[in-house]
């Protein structure tokens, strides 16, 4: 755990950014929870993740580190750690 | 061929057989800040599942009524606690999570989370927490636009 925290990088919005971004939440504010669900959710194939109907893991670490050997870098679910 | 978007329904038919079975859980993830408001998209639904045999389960049964088709060995996963579970033999996409990255119990999780039209969610801060701990390439990119949500979100609670 403390080797991933080290890792973590959080980058601070500027005030244009953080505007734009309330702007978005407030928006979505007024549109009712089934409307917003619709275009949140979406669908895309990916690829090695996808391939397999089931997969189950004795630890979260151990996923983690399933998905940083498995799967194409650009999915972004590696962690950079392995 | 990837399977059919997650829907609207389908999360109200985990929300109702989850009830119906007394299975203890929370959406968690992306899929949890989008039930509390947060406009982005997300691939799969994330449920933080409590981690004992009766809790497993119950999951089993409500899984079986949603229509996931499970062996007999993954069955045997559920009951004894896997960490993690990752179905896409069902209706829809389900990651089940008995112990995410950094948050240290169901119990103390539960005692934050927010009700959304009776769908059990994460408080942001833990779905925040979870990410970070996480430190997954694409949550490090969502994050700071997730907490500036966390942050707008507690000003209208």
């Amino acid at each position: 755990m403390a080797r991933r925290m080290l890792c973590w990088l959080e980058m601070e919005p500027d005030e244009a950014q953080r505007k734009q971004w309330e702007a978005e939440f407030e928006a979505a504010a007024k549109r009712p929870l089934r409307q917003r669900f619709r275009y949140a959710f979406i669908r895309t194939y990916k690829p090695v993740l996808d391939d397999a109907p089931y997969r189950s893991f004795d630890t979260t670490a151990a996923y983690r580190a399933w998905c940083d050997v498995n799967l194409p870098s650009w999915l972004g679910y590696g962690t950079g750690q392995v | 061929m990837a399977p059919a978007k997650f829907e609207y329904a389908q999360a109200e038919e985990i929300r109702d057989a989850f009830a119906r079975h007394g299975v203890r859980y929370l959406f968690l993830g992306k899929s949890g800040a989008i039930l509390l408001g947060f406009p982005d998209t997300t691939q799969d639904a994330d449920l933080f599942v409590e981690k004992s045999p009766a809790n497993g389960e119950a999951v089993e049964h409500a899984l079986v009524e949603l229509g996931f088709g499970l062996t007999e060995s993954e069955v045997g996963d559920l009951r004894r606690g896997k960490d993690f579970v990752q179905l896409k033999n069902g209706p829809f996409d389900l990651d089940l999570i008995f112990a995410p990255d950094g948050i240290d119990t169901f119990a103390a999780a539960w005692t934050r989370h927010v009700d959304v039209d009776g769908f059990p969610v994460c408080h942001p801060d833990d779905i925040i927490q979870s990410k970070r701990a996480a430190n997954r390439a694409k949550d490090r990119e969502s994050l700071p636009r997730l907490i500036a949500f966390r942050d707008y979100w507690k000003t209208r609670r």
